[in-house]
């Protein structure tokens, strides 16, 4: 039982994030791809576990001839965030902020090109519960021909 | 008391993780211990590389004019000559490739098998959590309904992406999104060497935009993987060959169109010279066959 324990919270440790991100490719399907429709899905994962304070970014070609809709969802958890597009010289071309959140937007472009998507998840107000919160946020691309 | 809590604490874990993702929880609560505090605190940034998927690409070929040709594809009895991680990695996403085009152009006969063969290396990769039995049998059951065909395989091809990455395995997925998106390229060069329009040359002249982002994605893993050093010199040939295509850059206005947000005014779409389309079409014909034998 001695040595049992320190192995046991070895791979404890080791299994939180896969567990996690199996969590999040749960949250990610059950609660996310159900806003893609009727636009068809891209197929890539672009998920990840954020706190508040944290950012994440993401490089998407979109070809002309498309209509796409891109949609951000986060968890709960972790309240509205803030999310935008922008082109490759960092021009913002669509802003959804926390006070006035949109869960997507669809778009076509006139050239295919490369654009940025940035998200931040809002730094959690001073003087908070001392647990640390995480929650997933996906960014999906859906498309339709 | 303490230790049952932690052995049970353990094996929870444990089997969350093995189930793989089904579990309705989607939020995780972590105590802040002082390392951690320390660790989020730095205003960490996630950066993603995103391909276009097989099955969009397959799409933007269709659409371009592409015709359907089975003989260029990967040959199906091939599957079981892959031994070693990385070439099974790098074929499931030429056969995932294969399958996309094969099902968007609607020939159900060699989707199925074009499935067996991913079906067979996802399992060989370990990935079969995400592309099992009850996945193949979803496929058979809408072998004849072209949407739900395209739908199943695309969500599959979503898991096992996902699988992957949750698992720490993100080197195997960054060779099979690599397999998947040298095959599309493939695929459409060959297509216009018996049907050469400027919508194709087109299609394979934006992939400049793309390889950059895979080179990207590849580069996170080369310093420790021999087979993800092999495909970063293969990228990076390409690379320099579309070095010289022009790309016209897209400005940053957002006009109305029939209600639909449009990005960028009427820049001249991308193109490719004899010469450009000659040298790309061999050296992924190269590249791609490094792959597949």
């Amino acid at each position: 039982m001695k040595h049992l324990i320190p192995i046991l919270s070895v791979l404890f440790i080791l299994a939180l994030p896969a567990a996690s991100q199996a969590q999040c490719r749960s949250f990610a399907k059950n609660k996310c791809m159900p806003s893609m429709a009727p636009y068809k899905f891209n197929e890539t994962f672009n998920a990840a576990q954020l706190a508040p304070g944290e950012e994440a970014e993401v490089d998407l070609t979109f070809y002309s001839g498309q209509e796409y809709r891109l949609l951000v969802c986060a968890h709960p958890i972790l309240g509205n965030v803030n999310w935008q597009l922008a082109d490759a010289a960092g021009n913002a071309l669509f802003k959804s902020t926390a006070d006035d959140p949109k869960d997507h937007f669809d778009f076509k472009v006139a050239t295919t090109q490369k654009l940025k998507v940035h998200i931040d998840v809002p730094a959690a107000e001073k003087g908070g519960n001392n647990m640390l919160t995480v929650g997933c946020v996906g960014i999906l691309v859906g498309y339709k021909e | 008391m303490r230790a049952n809590q932690i052995i049970f604490a353990s094996i929870a874990t444990l089997m969350l993780a093995a189930c793989g993702g089904d579990q309705q929880q989607d939020k995780l609560t972590v105590p802040a211990t002082d390392s951690t505090a320390v660790i989020r605190s730095e205003r960490t940034k996630s950066i993603f590389h995103n391909i276009p998927s097989p099955m969009e690409t397959a799409g933007l070929l269709k659409k371009a004019g592409a015709e359907y040709d089975r003989n260029i594809l990967n040959d199906v009895k091939n599957v079981d000559n892959y031994t070693a991680a990385s070439k099974q990695a790098l074929n499931l996403g030429i056969y995932g490739a294969d399958l996309s085009y094969a099902s968007v152009f609607n020939n159900t006969q060699e989707s199925m098998l074009y499935t067996s063969c991913a079906q067979k290396l996802a399992k060989k990769l370990d990935v079969n959590n995400a592309f099992n039995e009850e996945v193949v049998g979803r496929l058979e059951k809408n072998r004849n309904n072209r949407d739900s065909l395209l739908s199943i395989i695309s969500e599959t091809y979503w898991h096992v992406d996902a699988y992957l990455k949750e698992n720490q395995r993100d080197n195997i997925s960054a060779l099979m999104v690599a397999g998947g998106w040298m095959e599309g390229l493939y695929i459409a060069t060959q297509v216009t060497k018996h049907h050469d329009t400027p919508e194709l040359r087109q299609r394979i002249a934006e992939q400049r935009l793309p390889l950059v982002d895979l080179l990207e994605l590849v580069k996170t893993y080369s310093p420790d993987d021999l087979a993800i050093e092999s495909v970063l010199k293969d990228l990076e040939a390409l690379q320099v060959i579309y070095a010289d295509v022009q790309m016209p850059s897209g400005n940053s206005t957002v006009t109305e169109e029939n209600g639909v947000a449009t990005i960028g005014g009427t820049a001249p779409t991308a193109s490719l010279t004899d010469a450009q389309l000659k040298m790309i079409t061999e050296k992924v014909a190269t590249i791609r066959a490094s792959y597949i034998n």
